[in-house]
């Protein structure tokens, strides 16, 4: 195994169910009933990015399609629109994952930044290609605001790897 | 280094599967099919009404923590403020009870004069009251998700309205909610008169990035002005008349092409609902449309030319 340069660590191998439950866990907090704010940033397009990049064996295009298909339903969107934005999404972030974990965090999120930003865009193109009014620029400061957060979510979800091979009484995690 | 530190399935060497190319664009063509679809093919709105079941439970699931968080505020500021709802529910209902009275008045009037004249009695609206499950989070369209859906008997196109006045109009059933698309979404219309000139005209919503609502096809010199109070005129068979819809915000006379601009503002603005009514839509039970004659002519002729010849 290759380590990347920027990491001082082996991580563990991923758990299947700790990625099932922090996607399901994304996708939640999307359905919360929050009410509406152009900015409100896709926890669950930031999670799809992370796994994609960071298990690409395990999270990919189906998923992300699937639930992109979930996300359409639940806000009486045009059915396929976030499942396309989604497909696209995890399409780059496959391609980003070999190389992205080789920078430190802020240069990963300056990276992410433009992905996060194609997806919104697509949506956008899609809708305003079916009729809808264009919704103002405060949309672009969702895709800013899920770069931020990557940083932050790869802390929060690397966590469990990151744990001691060898668990004893003085380091029980 | 102990054991259990390295993933033990290496990956596989021959059967990767499909590339993630072909994956992409399989994806996206479906995608792209469910899209165009969406609104024309029966299969596809059965598939949303089953992801939408699906979905249901675990969106009244979440409901919970948003209610505890905004109830616990409640609950917490106590007393005092339970009191002053009280009294002011009291206060507004010998309001009402004195219009009651009147409108019971009225109605028996009412109820004599159309005897009088011999017109048909108006229409009986049926009503069902519904809670408001969340404010779609699209930005693209004004979208409420109401608690009712077709178990219990809601139709589409039923009007939506609460005390204020009319929401929109049910545009989507699923089993255990619908779907209602607010006055201020860019695909609605709705008639109205104006209560003062009783002048009718069509009013459409997407203004303001859906916030308001404009008054369109009024001539540059009508009897408009800021502050009319617009109410459903009945005429599309759908809502009943009389309910209020919006007031007249700003009128710009100077607008091209002979036509006034008129920006309304909505009577029932859909931020922080949480009860409404669901009526049911009047072409129910108003009297079905006559056939267009050509046709009434033709068709029993064929059939029973048809009959004729096959009988023997």
């Amino acid at each position: 195994m290759i380590m990347p340069r920027g990491s001082d660590q082996l991580l563990l191998p991923a758990n299947p169910v700790f990625i099932a439950l922090s996607l399901l866990a994304a996708l939640a907090f999307n359905l919360l009933p929050l009410g509406r704010h152009p900015a409100m940033p896709d926890l669950l397009a930031l999670t799809i990015a992370f796994w994609a990049v960071h298990q690409p064996r395990r999270v990919g295009i189906g998923l992300s399609f699937t639930f992109g298909l979930l996300m359409d339903v639940h806000q009486g969107a045009l059915l396929g629109q976030h499942a396309l934005a989604y497909t696209l999404l995890a399409f780059f972030a496959l391609g980003l994952s070999r190389r992205l974990t080789w920078f430190a965090l802020p240069q990963q999120a300056l990276q992410v930044l433009p992905l996060f930003l194609a997806t919104h865009t697509v949506s956008l193109i899609v809708r305003l290609a079916a009729g809808a009014l264009f919704p103002g620029w405060s949309l672009f400061v969702a895709p800013v605001i899920e770069a931020l957060l990557w940083p932050v979510i790869t802390v929060l979800l690397l966590a469990p790897q990151r744990r001691a091979p060898d668990p004893d009484e003085n380091r029980p995690l | 280094m102990p054991l259990g530190t390295l993933d033990r399935t290496p990956p596989p060497f021959f059967r990767q599967g499909h590339s993630a190319l072909t994956k992409l664009v399989f994806c996206s063509a479906l995608a792209l099919f469910l899209m165009v679809a969406d609104t024309r093919l029966p299969v596809v709105s059965t598939l949303r009404v089953a992801l939408a079941t699906a979905l249901a439970p675990i969106q009244r699931g979440l409901l919970v923590p948003v209610e505890v968080i905004s109830g616990g505020s409640d609950y917490l500021r106590g007393l005092t403020q339970a009191l002053q709802s009280e009294n002011a529910a009291r206060s507004q209902l010998a309001q009402q009870a004195e219009r009651v009275a009147l409108a019971e008045r009225l109605a028996t009037e009412n109820g004599r004069l159309r005897a009088l004249l011999e017109l048909a009695p108006s229409l009986a609206v049926r009503s069902q009251a519904a809670e408001v499950q969340y404010e779609a989070a699209d930005r693209y369209s004004r979208k409420l998700f109401i608690n009712r859906g077709s178990t219990q008997g809601l139709a589409v196109g039923a009007p939506v309205i609460n005390e204020a006045g009319v929401l929109g109009q049910v545009t989507r059933l699923y089993p255990l909610s619908a779907e209602v698309t607010l006055l201020t979404d860019k695909d609605a219309a709705i008639p109205v008169i104006n209560a003062r000139s009783q002048q009718r005209g069509a009013a459409y919503g997407g203004l303001a990035k859906g916030s308001a609502m404009e008054l369109r096809f009024v001539a540059a010199n009508a009897d408009v002005r800021v502050g009319d109070l617009l109410q459903t005129s009945g005429v599309d068979g759908v809502y009943p008349a009389g309910l209020a819809v919006a007031k007249v915000m700003q009128v710009e006379r100077q607008a091209e092409g002979g036509f006034a601009r008129v920006t309304l503002s909505p009577a029932a603005m859909a931020d922080g609902v949480r009860h409404v009514l669901v009526l049911e839509p009047l072409s129910v039970q108003l009297p079905p449309r006559p056939a267009p004659e050509p046709d009434a002519v033709v068709k029993p002729s064929a059939k029973g030319r048809k009959a004729a010849g096959a009988a023997p």
